[in-house]
């Protein structure tokens, strides 16, 4: 089982080889999809005008950095270790990027409400998303703590 | 016989002077129902300084209320933290208080 440690100041995420083919799984099959996530939201103005501007200057800005995030995870999980060391800025990249992905984990399963835990339907949990935002949220939480101890 | 009104003093119109202030304008995070709680409080330690309680309670009252206002700061750099709320993927918007 994937473990997130911290030593010596620095991030260890022990993963075997089957869960780092997992990951990178996950990642090249949502990945594609969080162009459209995207397409519909986060909103930064209620006035267009002011929000075409930021679609124009800044939002690219947020888009390069996103790619770039899931391009450490990528890299990492590539490296062919069991044991990845992160650094701090690392684990951000990580924490960042699972967050987009369990965000379109969560808009392909139509997950709109709090407490979707609890009355999910079976077959949404029958749904490999599912098991995904399980997953990088099991992931998410592990590095959160590692971060803040 | 004619009457000529006396001319009334003429005042010098008053000076006033008009300051433009830029007031803050309101940072908030909105509640989605994928994103950790955990996560969450980690972003607004790293993004404002806030400590462990602070970010807490923002966070629960985004969560509770569906919103809650993080930070007042002047436009710009309202939006530079917009964008970096967004790069941790939470919903943030910027609002005139």
């Amino acid at each position: 089982m994937a473990q997130v440690l911290r030593r010596r100041g620095r991030i260890q995420v022990k993963l075997d080889a089957r869960e780092r083919e997992a990951l990178l799984s996950i990642v090249d099959g949502l990945a594609p999809r969080l162009e459209a996530s995207l397409a519909t939201g986060p909103r930064a103005y209620d006035e267009p005008e002011m929000q075409a501007e930021y679609d124009r200057w800044v939002r690219p800005e947020v888009d390069r950095g996103r790619e770039a995030d899931i391009a450490v995870v990528r890299d990492s999980l590539s490296a062919g270790e069991n044991t990845l060391p992160l650094t701090e800025a690392q684990a951000l990249s990580w924490l960042r990027a699972f967050n987009h992905l369990r965000i379109a984990a969560g808009g392909v399963l139509g997950i709109e409400d709090d407490g979707w835990e609890e009355h999910i339907d079976p077959a949404a949990q029958r749904r490999p998303e599912y098991g995904i935002l399980l997953a990088l949220g099991y992931l998410q939480e592990e590095l959160v703590a590692a971060l803040q101890s | 016989m004619a009457t000529t009104a006396a001319p009334s003093p003429v005042k010098s119109p008053e000076r006033r002077e008009h300051v433009t202030r830029e007031f803050g304008w309101n940072v908030l995070v909105w509640n989605d129902p994928i994103t950790l709680m955990s996560y969450v409080v980690l972003v607004f330690r790293r993004l404002f300084g806030y400590d462990h309680e602070t970010a807490t309670k923002l966070m629960l009252q985004v969560h509770n209320e569906g919103r809650a206002v993080v930070a007042t700061q002047p436009r710009e750099q309202a939006e530079v933290t917009v964008a970096r709320l967004h790069a941790f993927g939470l919903q943030a918007t910027l609002a005139r208080p």
